[in-house]
């Protein structure tokens, strides 16, 4: 966990560091059986899994909330969001804390991997229709390649907001809020 | 002002004293600005409020300010020595209202470094005019009284003496080549102003009289001091420096220290005996004055002179003296000011430290069989209590009633109705009700906007009300109060209402209504919402406080600024409420927590009637799934918070819970939960605007432990 932050703490670097240096590094984490990168102009800080605090009726990959720091924060199951069905949380388990148009979520992870650099002409489209969809295709707006791995690349806008077009509407009106 | 001493701070000092005094003053005013006159407590407390301002804005030279309070003073020197029994309250009241705005606003130019050029004449005439007129009408014609306080000089002090004080008199001398003695001999007054209860001394002008140095030479420099320390360290306080040749302290009694300098005593009159009241003038004497006489015929008259009054002829009440006669304000002196993001930032981190803390106590480092952990267990506790007593702190630290802001808004139905001939009740409901400080700072103009307005447009005329056959008094009321998770304010007057027909027709002017929409089709609500769009004011005149066709629309704009909203009820012919509805992010509301499987919940008190245990044989089962329970002969629905939410591992039969009667707008239910664990302050945040809104909850909390409750909207559940 530590080396994970230090890790971030070296690609997103002090303030006085320019966008430039966090241009084409990405938080890349295990979910399932794939690994997944995001953006880490978006991730805040990787915490450990703590107690949740459950909210009734809503939706189940809204684990909850969680205090940050003083500050109450949601917290969404990557898995469950891209419907890998649920799994237990270990000391593996941790918190990326991300920070989206001001709303700060917390995504339980699990398992951080590495702060990968991809460079744009090591991402590609994500791969066309054809097969049958897989849940998580349509947050995934490329594929980055590193070395011999593949990690798909998270659009988080779509991650937390995103929806069945049934539910789209409250989702909106969240994110309008 | 010439002394090598710091008048900065002095400044910063009398800035903060003499506001503080204000503010008290204000208050005092105002509090008995209803009653017919001015009790006995509070003459003193003006009194001496005004003759401590007088003094340090003398001390300071600040001369239109000595000025002014030396006049109040004198009114209030009539007041409490003569009693007149015909004393115009409220004109007085205004009187003094009057001289807190003249100095408030002369100490707000001295803080902004502005020259102090307020022209005082005008009060000043006036207070005379009234001095004049209460004495004339007085029975008794004790036109002397004016006299006492001519000599500005003299101070009319009422120092606490306890029994540890002692009395020295000190005789300095100076080396006959020292330059500007005066100076020296201030040094050393300034010294013992410090430890001094009281200090007098000659001669005594010699800050502004430069040849008063020669005189120090001359004759020596001489002290009465009254303090609680030895005579050794009173020599200490002296010092003997380079400039002093030598120093004398004999300690005497109170009688003789009441008695004045006996060496060089040129007339200490034998009046000057056992009885206190009198002995004021002996100090007097020291110093032949004119008013002496008059000073001499007055005094022993008032009995309620507290024993150890005197006049002593000092420039500045001693320190320590004073912070024994503030004691009632001492509360007020304690307040500072700290910029709210650091408090934010105290907030966070003692969050933090709670949640580390349990960390370090649970950590499975501990659960190491055969551990001894007696003193840590010891220690662990310890420091919980501390963490818990820390964060219930921070919380409650931005907090402030909203009692200042209320007692300001009396003001304004005080000075508003009085302009307009109009008589007001004002009442004030909930004051204490607290709200973040930031909040405080956002809604006092606003809510100034709607007083004024309710008090200005809201109640007619006097006469307009006896037309309408209405009790012939106005009456304003304030209230403050938590609910539905909001913090509400009204504003609401029993005057004329909103006219509809009015507002309308001025929209169809303005052409804010849509043309083919028929007046009709607008509801109430939406009509009046059309007086807080931008330059909209059905008021025909303009007059002093409102009625530009500003203001409302501003305070619509400073409320949504911080994320509250306006509502407007009116009932023509009886008056408006204008609510202004505050986002409870930031309010702390009292809770009570408890459980229900694994989740904690917190309920306000206020709506919480009654905790009750039921049993089975009580309940009422429906067979479309509804249950009710009979308590005493009264049937409530109830709401098992358990099975409403589906939470898991709660507790299925109602004997094992507890049962909450719930009272909301005359509506009650039932709730039952798992188990009640204690009542605390709830500092209420918002859930996140990332979940959707869920029926029945209105924001969350962080307990003592770090972990977070859910909070209860009793509105949403009775729904």
């Amino acid at each position: 966990m530590d080396e994970t932050n230090r890790m971030l703490e070296q690609a997103d670097g002090s303030e006085g560091l320019s966008r430039d240096t966090q241009e084409g590094k990405y938080m890349t984490f295990k979910s399932g059986p794939e690994y997944f990168g995001l953006e880490i102009k978006y991730v805040q800080q990787i915490i450990q899994f703590q107690t949740i605090t459950k909210i009734p009726e809503t939706e189940d990959y809204i684990k909850g909330l969680i205090n940050l720091r003083g500050r109450i924060i949601p917290v969404v199951d990557v898995r469950t969001r891209f419907k890998q069905g649920a799994c237990e949380y270990n000391e593996k388990t941790c918190i990326l804390v991300i920070n989206v148009k001001s709303t700060t979520v917390g995504l339980i992870v699990e398992q951080i991997a590495e702060v990968a650099e991809i460079k744009k002409e090591n991402i590609l489209p994500p791969p066309s229709l054809g097969r049958a969809e897989k849940a998580h295709h349509k947050y995934v707006y490329g594929i980055g390649k590193v070395g011999n791995t593949v990690k798909l690349l998270l659009d988080p806008e779509k991650l937390l907001y995103d929806d069945d077009p049934a539910d789209m509407d409250p989702a909106k009106k969240g994110e309008e809020e | 002002m010439a002394e090598d001493f710091n008048t900065e701070s002095m400044l910063d000092m009398y800035l903060f004293e003499n506001g503080q005094l204000l503010e008290q003053l204000q208050e005092t005013v105002l509090e008995q600005k209803d009653a017919d006159c001015f009790d006995e407590d509070s003459i003193n407390e003006i009194f001496r409020t005004m003759h401590t301002i007088k003094g340090s804005s003398g001390i300071m030279m600040f001369d239109n300010i000595t000025a002014v309070s030396h006049k109040l003073e004198d009114v209030f020197f009539y007041l409490r020595e003569s009693h007149p029994d015909n004393v115009p309250h409220v004109e007085l009241v205004e009187h003094v209202l009057e001289v807190e705005d003249f100095i408030s606003s002369e100490m707000e130019k001295i803080r902004n470094g502005d020259p102090v050029d307020g022209d005082a004449s005008n009060i000043i005439a006036d207070l005379d005019k009234f001095l004049n007129m209460i004495k004339n009408g007085g029975t008794e014609e004790t036109a002397a009284a004016e006299n006492v306080h001519e000599e500005p000089k003299h101070f009319y002090i009422a120092p606490v003496a306890t029994s540890a004080s002692r009395f020295y008199k000190i005789f300095i001398h100076f080396f006959p080549e020292t330059e500007m003695a005066n100076v020296h001999a201030y040094k050393t007054v300034y010294a013992l102003k410090e430890i001094a209860e009281d200090i007098l001394y000659s001669p005594e002008d010699i800050l502004t009289d430069e040849k008063s140095g020669e005189t120090i030479i001359k004759e020596g420099f001489r002290i009465l001091l009254q303090a609680q320390c030895t005579e050794q360290e009173v020599r200490d306080m002296i010092g003997v420096g380079y400039d002093i040749e030598k120093v004398e302290v004999y300690e005497c009694d109170a009688n003789q220290f009441l008695l004045g300098f006996d060496f060089g005593d040129q007339s200490a009159p034998v009046s000057a005996a056992p009885e206190p009241p009198k002995i004021d003038l002996g100090d007097t004497a020291a110093e032949p004055e004119a008013n002496k006489a008059e000073t001499e015929t007055k005094k022993p008259e008032e009995p309620k002179i507290t024993p150890g009054d005197f006049v002593i002829q000092s420039k500045e009440p001693g320190k320590q003296k004073k912070l024994a006669k503030d004691k009632p304000k001492g509360e007020k002196a304690s307040f500072i000011s700290v910029n709210v993001s650091k408090m934010d930032q105290l907030m966070d981190l003692i969050g933090e430290l709670v949640i580390s803390e349990s960390v370090v106590l649970q950590s499975s480092d501990l659960k190491v069989p055969g551990l001894n952990l007696d003193n840590f267990n010891k220690a662990a506790a310890q420091l919980a209590s501390i963490s818990t007593d820390l964060q219930n702190v921070i919380m409650s630290m931005r907090m402030v009633p909203l009692t200042n802001t209320f007692q300001k808004m009396n003001r304004i139905v005080f000075d508003v109705s009085r302009k307009l001939g109009k008589d007001i009740e004002f009442v004030m409901v909930g004051e204490t009700t607290e709200v973040d400080k930031n909040i405080i700072e956002h809604i006092s103009d606003p809510l100034m906007h709607l007083v004024r307005n309710a008090v200005d447009h809201g109640i007619e005329t006097n006469e307009e009300r006896v037309q309408s056959g209405k009790p012939d008094k106005g009456k304003v009321t304030l209230s403050a109060r938590t609910e539905a998770g909001k913090v509400w304010i009204s504003v609401e007057d029993n005057g004329k209402g909103l006219e509809r027909d009015k507002i309308l027709a001025k929209a169809r002017k303005q052409g804010i209504l849509e043309d083919n929409k028929p007046d009709a089709a607008y509801s109430d609500k939406e009509v009046y919402q059309f007086i807080t769009l931008p330059g909209f004011s059905t008021n025909e005149q303009v007059t002093e406080y409102s009625g530009r066709g500003v203001g409302m629309d501003v305070v619509v704009q400073n409320i949504q600024a911080i994320g509250g909203a306006l509502e407007i009820e009116s009932n023509p012919g009886y008056g408006s409420i204008m609510s202004l509805k505050i986002p409870l992010t930031l309010a702390i509301i009292d809770g009570i927590v408890m459980e229900v499987g694994t989740s904690s919940f917190v309920m306000e008190t206020g709506v919480i009637k009654q905790f009750i245990r039921v049993k089975e044989e009580m309940m009422i089962h429906e067979p479309n799934g509804d249950e009710f329970v009979m308590i005493r002969g009264d049937c409530f629905p109830v709401i098992r918070l358990g099975r409403w939410y589906g939470l898991e591992e709660y507790q299925e039969s109602v004997e094992d819970g507890v049962m909450l009667i719930l009272e909301v707008e005359d509506r009650k239910i039932c709730l039952l939960v798992d188990k009640l664990v204690g009542e605390q302050e709830i500092v209420v945040k918002p859930i996140p605007s990332y979940i959707k809104k869920v029926r029945g909850l209105s924001g969350c909390t962080q307990l003592g432990d770090g972990s977070i409750a859910l909070i209860l909207d009793a509105p949403g559940l009775v729904e």
